[in-house]
């Protein structure tokens, strides 16, 4: 196993006749904050979707945490330690902040059979794989035995899941606005907490799809600052989607420009911003728009 | 292989009846992502109108070619009319809501209309009895084709076994050939179906209406922005398919001779499963579906037991949905994320 | 688990109590047993339409698949003295228990069993299929024969096994199955309407309860959030089916004959009205819309007598549907319970 948390390699998505995204290669790495970016329909996140499981690559492979992932379900996918945001916000209106995370912070319960174990299932060949689904079948309806009958250490791990939401409101800064529900929440507080749900799945990779959108200029920055924390913090990869070029120059580390699904350029933001391909790609933006 | 050919053209002839109904079902699905529960029951409320027309019309229009045309046509008018009502009252107010509250106000409508036909209401007025609503019994639709047979095969018969002929018997020539019946009956309403399928193929793909419809289709928001007058396309594919259902309900009528309230919720939904079997939302899959279902069931009954006709729907659905989710024509739709 | 079980102690010797009190009713006790198994129905049903989000109208189905399983179990074991000694009324309790048992089972089975390939494809396939089951079911039990009594003697020589397999297909077809051991005393009918609230109340407050509420929310997001979707659907559709097929059984036991169309559509859009008109997602509001829809025609019976309340109910409560989306399409109660009224908080937003 390399000590890349993400790997995709040379990742195709097809629609019918469209190439949405073209020979997509990327690794992240614990620690790391690189940028996707690109103008609007450049495949960002088609490219997204395709790492989260919500669409298998027509070719090329993703692999997460070392496991090759392509046909896996996206809850698979999280548990594997990839978690994301969305760009149009989806959160679970009707249920409260705090509800929110704790939803999320529910895959880290199963004491039944050990984490290890199920993990090395999981990666493991098809029926290793057949085999942790029964497992977690088993435990999943033994669970459910155990929140009905309210037996077995149950209250104390609710205590700890609600414990732990908490501490990720608090890192995120939503400690106030925990009982409220989703839907009520400003808009600010809803990307937010969007991040600290996706936090709540442990992920050692996280993808932010457009954090910033809809934020002001002093919002924005303090942001960033927050997500550089995060990533110490939590010693996370980060990959992040940004429309906004200043704004993911001065935080990335590394940039990968896409555009109409194709990779356009990679590297350094002064690299970047250099680079004759890249101002092309957006100047015929903004000449078209 | 007589007894084969027979259930094929029986199969056919009921398979393009289903198809009426489920282009309804897959028409309307596709421009509002709605199952349509009501549809059925439109069929159904057509199947009675053209009772009543040839009931009105009286014994000397039965069996013209007249008489049927005016059946139908009046049976078109109103359906038209009640679809458009149900989508104008019912489902426009909802457009905007979660999809569950359509379906559940599709469901309650499907009710009313099924249950309701089955009350007893003939109040009196001049003093003559008027069926305002017909109640529940089955009641015996008129001729209003005179049901002849239009070809009749004699394919030879397969030879007995040896052991099974009685030497000492006289040889009957009757017993050498097997008939098989097409109906006159069998035959119009296979050409009817055929003509208004045809028809609503170059709607949707030649005209501009049918443009319109398939704008709406893939996204009746940007339809509206690029000037679509959406309210209308959707009011008239309501109208549209109701008026299929209403042929579809007069053709049952005249194949099957009884019609009874509950006609629409049995023949609704086998049609409605057609076009989930055919890919919903896909024209030429409805059609497909319908009669392919048809044959299944024909076959079944021909071959296995009439008893578990009806079950031969469902059993179809649940195999087509675990091999092929989308239909044997649609496409996999990528949801946006 | 001590706690649950002195509250399941005190609730069912409470439920025998006033079985035993009321026991001179038949009357009352008929109509506390009709709305039970209403409610039993709609807190089920709830479970799937309202928190999870799914739609399916195929709930009369699984309530079929309890009825006969549980009539087949209860009318086998009847002829046995389970208990040597004790008072008919405990043993006769006990063989309803065990055909509760299995009725419930049978139905959680099937209800497994369709939810697997049906909840995996995302809209409205599921009402589709869950109808379909429902037909398939009616069919099925159309297509066995009737108990004829010469031969029933004959089987029973046999032999348990040969009894069993002889019940199993000979279920009465249309007709319907007659001689059904008379069990259901009202009690029983209430203390399961304490397990099902209870059940559904402790599931709410668990894991389980938020990633089910999570699904309904959001289901993209819920599944890029570690929720196993299809697996959570299905445990939910499997525990709900669990609670038709006792409520079918239950209702089976105090019927003097069932028969298929009991169990068919009608009989599942009654229950996805209960729910509708409590509020989608309400425990307590299906469970006063239950016993409110229940007890109308009673209502309805005694105020115009002599009308025909039983043919003018069903297009009425189509209406209902159609009047309650158009107007209040959250219902009665909205998403909200009748035990959240004192402690509800509040924050200006």
């Amino acid at each position: 196993m390399s000590d890349a948390q993400l790997e995709v390699k040379q990742a195709t998505m097809r629609f019918g006749g469209l190439k949405a995204l073209s020979e997509f290669s990327l690794t992240v790495k614990r620690g790391d904050l690189l940028g996707l970016i690109g103008p609007n329909g450049a495949g960002k996140t088609t490219a997204f979707n395709v790492l989260t499981g919500v669409y298998a690559p027509t070719t090329g492979d993703v692999l997460v945490s070392g496991t090759r992932v392509n046909g896996r379900r996206p809850h698979e996918i999280n548990r594997l330690g990839l978690a994301r945001t969305f760009q149009n916000i989806r959160l679970f209106k009707e249920l409260t902040a705090l509800d929110n995370v704790k939803v999320a912070v529910l895959a880290n319960t199963r004491p039944l059979f050990s984490r290890e174990l199920m993990g090395r299932l999981r990666r493991g060949t098809g029926a290793q794989r057949a085999g942790a689904k029964v497992l977690g079948a088993l435990d999943n309806y033994r669970d459910w035995w155990r929140a009905i009958l309210g037996t077995g250490g149950f209250h104390q791990e609710e205590a700890d899941v609600t414990a732990r939401a908490g501490q990720l409101l608090e890192v995120m800064g939503l400690s106030a606005r925990a009982d409220e529900l989703a839907k009520n929440l400003p808009y600010g507080d809803q990307r937010r907490l969007e991040i600290a749900r996706a936090l709540g799945t442990n992920p050692q990779v996280l993808l932010l799809d457009e954090p910033a959108a809809g934020m002001n200029t002093r919002e924005k920055a303090d942001l960033m600052v927050l997500i550089r924390a995060l990533r110490d913090k939590f010693s996370l990869g980060i990959l992040l989607i940004e429309h906004d070029m200043k704004l993911v120059m001065g935080i990335c580390e590394r940039i990968t420009v896409l555009d109409h699904g194709e990779t356009i350029a990679v590297g350094t933001p002064a690299e970047v911003r250099a680079n004759p391909k890249v101002i092309e790609a957006y100047l015929g933006e903004a000449a078209h728009a | 292989m007589a007894g084969l050919l027979q259930h094929l053209i029986n199969g056919l002839a009921e398979g393009t009846i289903y198809a009426l109904v489920a282009l309804g079902y897959t028409m309307v699905y596709g421009v509002l992502k709605l199952i349509n529960f009501a549809h059925g029951d439109v069929m159904m409320v057509g199947a009675y109108v053209g009772y009543a027309a040839a009931f009105v019309l009286g014994d000397g229009a039965l069996g013209s070619l007249w008489g049927a045309v005016l059946v139908f046509l009046v049976s078109i008018l109103f359906c038209g009319l009640l679809g458009w009502l149900v989508e104008r009252f019912a489902y426009r107010p909802l457009r905007e809501k979660p999809r569950l509250t359509a379906l559940i106000t599709a469901i309650g409508i499907s009710f009313t209309l099924s249950y309701g036909f089955q009350l007893k209401v003939q109040p009196e007025i001049a003093g003559k009895k008027v069926t305002l609503l017909p109640g529940a019994d089955p009641r015996t639709f008129p001729e209003i084709i005179t049901p002849a047979e239009w070809v009749t095969l004699h394919v030879p018969a397969p030879a007995p076994a040896p052991d099974e002929v009685d030497p000492a018997a006289p040889h009957d020539a009757a017993d050498d050939f097997v008939e098989i019946i097409i109906w006159n009956w069998q035959v119009i309403s296979f050409v009817i179906a055929l003509a208004l399928m045809g028809g609503l193929q170059v709607l949707v793909f030649r005209t501009k209406f049918g443009r319109a419809m398939r704008a709406v289709s893939h996204d009746h928001r940007v339809a509206a922005l690029l000037g679509i007058p959406v309210d209308r396309v959707i009011a008239l594919t309501f109208m549209l398919g109701s008026a299929l259902a209403a042929c579809a309900g007069i053709l049952y009528a005249i194949k099957d001779t009884l019609i009874q309230p509950m006609l629409g919720v049995q023949l609704g939904l086998k049609a409605f499963v057609a076009a989930v079997i055919g890919g919903i939302g896909n024209v030429q899959g409805a059609v497909l579906g319908a009669v392919a279902l048809a044959l299944c069931e024909e076959l079944v009954v021909g071959y296995a037991s009439s008893s578990w006709r009806d079950a031969v729907a469902f059993g179809f659905l649940i195999v087509v949905l675990l091999l092929r989710p989308q239909g044997l024509l649609g496409r996999v739709q990528a949801e946006k994320v | 688990m001590l706690r649950t079980t002195s509250t399941l102690v005190v609730a069912g010797a409470a439920c025998a109590l006033a079985s035993w009190l009321f026991a001179s009713s038949q009357f009352f006790a008929l109509q506390a047993s009709l709305v039970g198994v209403a409610v039993i129905l709609a807190v089920s049903l709830n479970l799937i339409n309202g928190i999870t989000g799914q739609f399916s109208i195929g709930h009369g189905g699984f309530m079929g698949v309890g009825a006969y399983v549980g009539v087949v179990t209860s009318s086998l074991l009847t002829q046995f003295q389970l208990l040597p000694g004790a008072p008919q009324v405990v043993s006769d309790q006990l063989v309803l228990l065990i055909a509760l048992a299995t009725g419930g089972l049978a139905a959680g089975t099937m209800g497994f069993l369709v939810g697997l390939p049906s909840l995996r494809l995302k809209g409205d396939y599921l009402a589709i299929v869950t109808l379909g089951f429902g037909e398939i079911i009616r069919v099925a039990i159309q297509n066995t024969k009737e108990i004829a009594s010469d031969e029933l003697k004959l089987v029973q020589a046999q032999g348990i096994g040969a009894e069993l397999a002889y019940r199993v297909t000979h279920l009465g077809r249309a007709t319907g199955l007659s001689q059904i051991p008379q069990l259901t005393s009202f009690g029983m009918v209430w203390f399961w309407v304490f397990v099902v609230v209870m059940v559904t109340r402790r599931i709410l407050g668990s894991p389980h309860g938020r990633a089910l509420l999570a699904i309904r929310e959001d289901e993209v997001a819920a599944e890029a959030m570690g929720v196993d979707t299809t697996g959570y659907k299905v445990r939910a559709f499997a525990v709900a089916s669990f609670f038709a097929g006792v409520a079918g059984a239950l209702f089976a036991h105090f019927q003097a004959i069932i028969t298929p169309a009991q169990f068919d559509f009608v009989k599942s859009t009654e229950i996805v009205v209960f729910i509708v008109a409590g509020g989608l997602g309400s425990t307590s509001g299906a469970v006063v819309s239950a016993m409110a829809l229940t007890l109308l025609p009673e209502v309805m019976r005694s105020l115009f007598g002599g009308f025909n309340v039983e043919q003018i109910r069903k297009p009425l409560f189509g209406l209902l549907l159609v009047v309650i989306m158009l107007t209040r399409p959250q219902g009665l109660f909205g998403t909200h319970e009748l035990w959240d009224l004192g402690k509800r908080k509040k924050r200006p937003a």
